[in-house]
């Protein structure tokens, strides 16, 4: 027969806690970045950022140091790597000129100029998160900077995120490598627009309506639906075509190197209604993007 | 038991979580890609001494902050320690306290936990399980939390152990 008396104190306070993570969790995944998930994660940022900040400060110098010793192992395979890489890129500048010429070209035909003269706001990344498995990473700015939920975070190889919390002091962002994350690209050499979705490692593309294949190294930005147009997303790995009836998928490798992220750029004050409204362009581009001139 | 215990528990767990979520991770210390499971090793020594209702409570905080300050959904780490405490708690009387037995144990414990949460985050729709590199994220961890276990849980026992299971205090 079935008694409560054969549970301790401590059996039910383990249930206890087990089914308030287990609220928490549903809670907080229907709350989508809003409700008291929100509000704990505030007064915990509030807490913890200067603790974190100055921890940061004080381990900086050793990171280097032991990341050194880590990669140590990988030297060898890392030269063979960039000697291969080397001889590839020689035969690839000599089709430059010729590459540079159709790209103007194209970027004539399908417009695709970034927005110019955006804020943006340079933060420092304060915490890579809790985990492993995190794919965001905590800035060291927030909403008294001009920093809102939605903005898109870059550097200068291309787009990182986009904010998805923003408080007062500090900011957190959801990285393009995170499987929850998507925006919508356009390949810079056939101009078929498309979907990129995270993977955790690399991303993945998907074009619905494509009529033309995409090939290995075409290089994907963004198509100014969710971010200001023009921002270099990744690069594509494998040529893939789409076949009647079925979406073109393929891999895409991210052009931000995200285990090195130490600043960042975040494009404030930037909405896809403006999108349509700005009419200026950077004599220089995105770092990166078409039209990039260094 | 007494207060001081569970309060100086507490007080490590914090400022381990501030060390984990600071010096380590991606940018960080993370020799072949992963990276201790500070917090997750300091659960463990607390889990050791302490009564269960505290164990408990200490485990089920810390992973509460990890999820406060990471990109999870609230509760998984908190489900996934408060877990490893219990299972730590039943099993700490039942077997000696001997170098091997504990390294064994912090390596199981610590895949456990890292097991749980990437299943629990699964189920949540992070879609952990589906990282290439999932594995080693649960056993790069494991393996430096025996490392560095030699170190933590000799000041987890000074701190909050009592004076019958000194364990690996030097």
């Amino acid at each position: 027969m079935f008694s409560f008396r054969r549970f301790d104190r401590s059996t039910f306070l383990l249930l206890g806690l087990l089914i308030i993570s287990f609220l928490l969790a549903t809670f907080d995944v229907r709350a989508e970045g809003a409700g008291i998930g929100t509000t704990m994660r505030e007064g915990a940022q509030t807490l913890f950022s200067p603790l974190q900040r100055a921890v940061s400060a004080a381990t900086r110098p050793v990171v280097g140091f032991i990341d050194g010793i880590s990669n140590i192992a990988g030297l060898r395979d890392e030269n063979e790597r960039l000697r291969a890489q080397v001889a590839e890129l020689e035969a690839k500048v000599r089709d430059i000129a010729a590459t540079e010429a159709r790209l103007a070209e194209l970027e004539k035909l399908n417009d695709l100029e970034v927005p110019g003269d955006l804020p943006a706001v340079s933060a420092r990344i304060a915490s890579p998160g809790s985990s492993d498995f995190d794919q965001i990473r905590w800035i060291e700015k927030g909403t008294n900077d001009g920093i809102s939920v939605g903005d898109a975070v870059i550097d200068e190889n291309g787009l990182v995120g986009r904010i998805d919390l923003a408080f007062e002091d500090s900011a957190r962002v959801r990285l393009l490598t995170d499987p929850r994350f998507g925006v919508g690209v356009r390949d810079t050499s056939t101009n078929e627009t498309g979907i990129v979705e995270g993977q955790t490692t690399e991303l993945s593309l998907k074009m619905f309506q494509a009529e033309d294949p995409v090939a290995a190294g075409d290089l994907l930005v963004t198509s100014g639906s969710r971010f200001p147009q023009g921002i270099p997303v990744g690069l594509v790995i494998e040529t893939a075509s789409s076949e009647a009836g079925f979406a073109l998928i393929t891999r895409v490798e991210p052009l931000v190197e995200m285990s090195q992220l130490d600043f960042v750029k975040v494009i404030v004050g930037w909405s896809p209604l403006d999108a349509g409204a700005l009419d200026e362009v950077p004599a220089e581009g995105f770092p990166g993007g078409p039209g990039f001139i260094p | 038991m007494n207060r001081r215990a569970v309060g100086l528990a507490i007080a490590l767990v914090v400022t381990t979580v501030v060390i984990q979520t600071s010096a380590f991770g991606a940018g960080r210390i993370q020799p072949f890609g992963s990276s201790p499971a500070l917090v997750l090793l300091v659960v463990i020594g607390c889990a050791r001494y302490l009564d269960a209702e505290p164990a408990l409570l200490v485990g089920f905080t810390a992973g509460l902050l990890l999820d406060l300050l990471g990109g999870s959904a609230l509760g998984l780490w908190a489900m996934s320690y408060t877990v490893v405490v219990h299972l730590t708690w039943r099993a700490r009387d039942r077997a000696d306290d001997g170098p091997l037995v504990v390294a064994t144990g912090v390596f199981l414990l610590t895949v456990l936990g890292q097991s749980l949460f990437a299943v629990a985050a699964t189920l949540f729709g992070q879609r952990i399980l589906s990282n290439p590199v999932v594995v080693r994220h649960m056993l790069l961890p494991a393996v430096y939390n025996v490392i560095l276990a030699s170190v933590v849980l000799p000041v987890v026992t000074r701190l909050i152990g009592d004076r019958r299971r000194r364990g690996w205090t030097p």
